[in-house]
């Protein structure tokens, strides 16, 4: 076991959805594709060697994925899960339902979704990153905002406009 | 297919700068050709020329010396059938995800309905529905790029060019694009019929590509070119793989 890897484990704590506010969906993805490359297990040194990532740039990296459930990280072994196999073979459209699955689930974006439709009005985002400070603590509150219009965009459960700030939940296809 | 006439035929083409009458040259007598179905890549080291003669094959430059044919006809910038995905993303930024998209169609289709339709046929290709609103500034390079790729596709050419589409991602933003254009080519109802990419990275080439043209550095020339014939989906940690990429390697160096 090498000491970038044992680093990578201990360093990115998986507690939040605010590990997701650093990272795309293209790099958990990759990352996901890199480790199956090589038979489903990698030495987190390794990958950040091959991906020439630092652990600053991997970390968030692999406590998202570790947070969506796609990959276990132990002793700086980073193992790919059946649901990462999963979306390995799906398409791209498949991909987003299988996140969107996920995300749906998390309390924090829960809370958000559930605001918005008791709302019925759009949501302004003072109103959404307050609502999270009271959560995750005002010094998170942005991330986690930004993270939730990421990936809420991306698995067609939110819409936000960036002009007026307000965001409303979309009827994502089944 | 059979043998009909290839989609593009670059004949002979060559290119030099001139400065204070001496002569650069850049490419040297390149020639080759294109049928529908391939996947082609240009690889050399920078300096090299592989971007010039991409601009050369999409009309935006001019040979000194050859031609290159499109469908038979000597290739025009404004030739609707040819797509171009830059290594820059070259997005407006003051327009969303979707306005980038329409823009491109704008000659194509007078009603905006139509515009709106197909952008959102290609925007969900990629991937992207969801940020049909969000700005270039709200997105990761790879949904960049991903604009960048279904603003070439909506245009439906025959022939889409990339030039170094995923050099200013990090490795593995670049990884997932690279197995979604693959996706998207598996796909028959997608455009294009090819695609032409050049790139520095000659182990993204053997992952990509059914043929790789290998170029010398400057004057860039044709040292080889190469039939992939690798099955799919490939794996770079596959010995064989990496005997193809040991190989245009050893031509280069």
């Amino acid at each position: 076991m090498s000491n970038i890897g044992d680093g990578v484990g201990r360093e990115t704590p998986v507690t939040d959805f605010r590990s997701m506010s650093k990272v795309s969906v293209g790099q958990i993805l990759g990352l996901v594709e890199a480790v199956d490359e090589v038979g489903g297990v990698a030495d987190a040194a390794t990958i950040a060697r091959e991906v020439d990532m630092d652990i600053d740039r991997l970390g968030p990296i692999l406590g998202a994925a570790e947070f969506l459930g796609l990959v276990t990280v132990e002793d700086g072994d980073i193992r790919i899960t059946d649901l990462s196999r999963k979306l390995l073979m799906a398409s791209v459209r498949e991909r987003k339902k299988i996140i969107r699955e996920i995300i749906d689930d998390l309390p924090t974006f829960r809370l958000v979704m559930d605001m918005a439709r008791n709302a019925g009005t759009p949501l302004g985002r003072q109103e959404v990153v307050q609502a999270l400070a009271d959560r995750v603590g005002s010094h998170q509150a942005e991330d986690v905002f930004k993270a939730l219009v990421y990936w809420g965009r991306y698995a067609e459960l939110v819409r936000y406009d960036s002009e007026s700030e307000q965001l409303t939940v979309r009827v994502a296809p089944t | 297919m059979g043998d009909a006439q290839p989609l593009l035929q670059v004949k002979d083409v060559s290119k030099s700068y001139f400065d204070n009458g001496k002569e650069f040259k850049i490419l040297d007598r390149i020639r080759f050709e294109l049928a529908e179905h391939d996947f082609v890549c240009v690889v050399g080291p920078s300096g090299c020329g592989k971007s010039t003669l991409l601009r050369i094959i999409v009309g935006l430059d001019t040979p000194t010396s050859g031609e290159v044919l499109f469908e038979g006809h000597p290739i025009r910038a404004d030739n609707p059938q040819v797509a171009m995905v830059f290594q820059s993303f070259a997005l407006f930024p003051w327009l969303t995800v979707a306005q980038n998209v329409e823009l491109g169609l704008e000659a194509l289709h007078e009603d905006p309905a139509k515009r709106r339709a197909v952008a959102k046929k290609f925007i969900d290709a990629v991937g992207l529905t969801g940020f049909e609103n969000a700005y270039p500034r709200e997105l990761s390079g790879g949904m960049k790029q991903r604009v960048g790729i279904a603003r070439a596709l909506a245009i439906e050419p025959l022939l889409l060019c990339m030039d170094e589409p995923f050099s200013s991602l990090d490795a593995l933003t670049a990884q997932n694009l690279r197995d979604e254009i693959l996706q998207l080519w598996s796909n028959p109802d997608l455009p294009p019929e090819a695609v032409l990419m050049v790139t520095h990275s000659i182990e993204e080439a053997v992952y990509l590509a059914d043929r790789v043209i290998v170029l010398s550095s400057r004057p860039g020339r044709m040292v080889a070119e190469l039939e992939i014939d690798l099955p799919r989906p490939r794996n770079r940690k596959d010995p064989e793989f990496y005997g193809w990429v040991d190989e245009i390697y050893s031509l280069i160096v």
